[in-house]
């Protein structure tokens, strides 16, 4: 199967995810991604995200300036991300859960 | 060609935002704003030019409007070309519903199964419209085609015409379906050209089919009738007959003359009854200045007429017809005195 399909489904949680703990700046974001095991999520793809989540109200930027390279813009969860992160990270366990299950009764059966 | 790597970010940018041209101005700049800044860190952290490491531009900017275009703020206003497919997705989606729907009228679960049957008699129809064009390209014998695909008015020619347009265009048919895309896109095009140019020959024969009981006599300059303006009938006696009808042995009317009228004053009138004379007031045999009910009148058997003469024989070439070419008559003049009423009468 074609993980950058299955990506498609679940970059926005990944991203929030990804900030839980920490606040990052887009290619730090994609460094912690790909560290974690999802090694084909492209740039553009985490860089459209963040855009779109900053848009949607879950994500708040500030800029910190740099000496050696440009500035650069931190990403940061506010409530109503966290409380998205919440809510889709149920979703994704009930989905994932429910594959697992399907899974193994369709190689028991 | 030696770039800075700031260089090649800026072309990088460009080249990205050049791909996402269809999205207004004002969303594209918001999209794109950190993307110098972003592709900087990328650039900065390894080795190797931005497009070996993420891909082309084109394909950056794709992933970057899939995944950034669709939710929160950014709406993503419908194309041109998408409105067009859609309404090609609608308009195809309602065809399909209506090819189930007639599909029983056929006999068949689609209606289109029954028009695949058909195909064959396309392609011999085909074969035949292109003979038909073919014969008028190359005939230049000046005399009409007809149906058949004549050259210079040989049937011989138009059947071995016809017999090879019918054959190579059930070939071709045969073949249709293996064609690489272009040759089939243009067989598709010849195909069009084909029915239109057939329609209009269509429309153009049938025209001529129904207009033939007319079109001679107003067009063609041979035609003795051709000049004929107006229609005057006198009875036996001479005398005018008003509102006749005339009609051939088919009982189909006979138009002749110009259904219109200058009257003395020269007004204008449109004459709207298939009746003749159009003109009764310029009856050629008319006495000048009688009116009805004179002795005039009274002589010759006709309110205000005198009548062109004496009944010729048939025979007699000169006069065959007084009332339609009256000039070519046999009537010396119409001299008030000649006498008109046949004995015959009665």
């Amino acid at each position: 199967m074609d993980t950058t399909q299955l990506l498609k489904g679940v970059l926005d949680l990944a991203c929030l995810a990804a900030l839980r703990d920490e606040d990052g700046y887009g290619y730090d974001i994609l460094r912690r991604l790909r560290t974690a095991g999802l090694t084909e999520v492209g740039d553009a793809s985490v860089y459209g995200t963040l855009r779109r989540l900053f848009n949607a109200g879950l994500l708040t930027t500030y800029v910190v300036p740099s000496d050696e390279g440009p500035h650069r813009k931190y990403y940061a969860l506010n409530p109503a991300g966290r409380a998205e992160l919440q809510r889709s990270g149920k979703v994704w366990h009930g989905f994932a859960s429910t594959m697992d299950d399907l899974l193994r009764e369709r190689e028991t059966a | 060609m030696i770039t800075t790597a700031q260089d090649e970010i800026n072309l990088y940018v460009f080249a990205v935002r050049a791909a996402l041209g269809d999205l207004p101005e004002s969303l594209r700049d918001e999209l794109l704003e950190d993307l110098p800044e972003h592709l900087a860190e990328v650039a900065a952290d390894g080795e190797g030019s931005l497009t070996d490491r993420l891909g082309s531009p084109e394909a950056y900017a794709a992933d970057l409007r899939m995944s950034a275009g669709f939710v929160g703020g950014f709406p993503d206003p419908p194309g041109r070309t998408d409105q067009f497919k859609e309404m090609r997705d609608v308009a195809l989606a309602r065809l399909r519903v209506a090819d189930v729907r007639l599909g029983p009228l056929f006999g068949a679960e689609r209606a289109s199964e029954f028009l695949v049957q058909l195909r064959p008699a396309w392609w011999v129809l085909r074969g035949y419209l292109a003979a038909m064009v073919l014969a008028w390209m190359l005939d230049d014998s000046g005399q009409p085609i007809g149906l058949l695909p004549r050259i210079g008015g040989s049937e011989a020619v138009a059947l071995l015409l016809l017999a090879a347009g019918v054959l190579g265009s059930i070939w071709l048919g045969r073949r249709s379906v293996r064609l690489a895309h272009w040759p089939q896109m243009a067989l598709y095009a010849g195909s069009v050209v084909l029915v239109l140019v057939a329609l209009g020959g269509f429309l153009s024969a049938d025209s001529s089919s129904r207009g033939a009981p007319y079109a001679d006599v107003n067009y063609d300059n041979s035609n003795p009738y051709g000049n004929v303006e107006d229609l005057f009938v006198y009875d036996e006696q001479g005398r005018l007959v008003n509102n006749a009808r005339i009609f051939d042995q088919n009982g189909s009317p006979l138009r002749l003359g110009n259904s219109y009228c200058y009257d003395e004053s020269g007004n204008y009138t449109e004459v709207e009854t298939l009746t003749y004379p159009y003109c009764a007031e310029r009856d050629p045999f008319r006495v000048p200045g009688a009116s009805a009910g004179t002795e005039a009148g009274e002589r010759s058997g006709a309110p205000g007429t005198n009548g062109p003469g004496p009944v010729p024989p048939l025979t007699d070439r000169s006069g065959v017809s007084p009332s339609v070419s009256p000039s070519a008559s046999a009537s010396p003049s119409p001299s008030a005195t000649s006498p008109s009423v046949s004995p015959s009468t009665r």
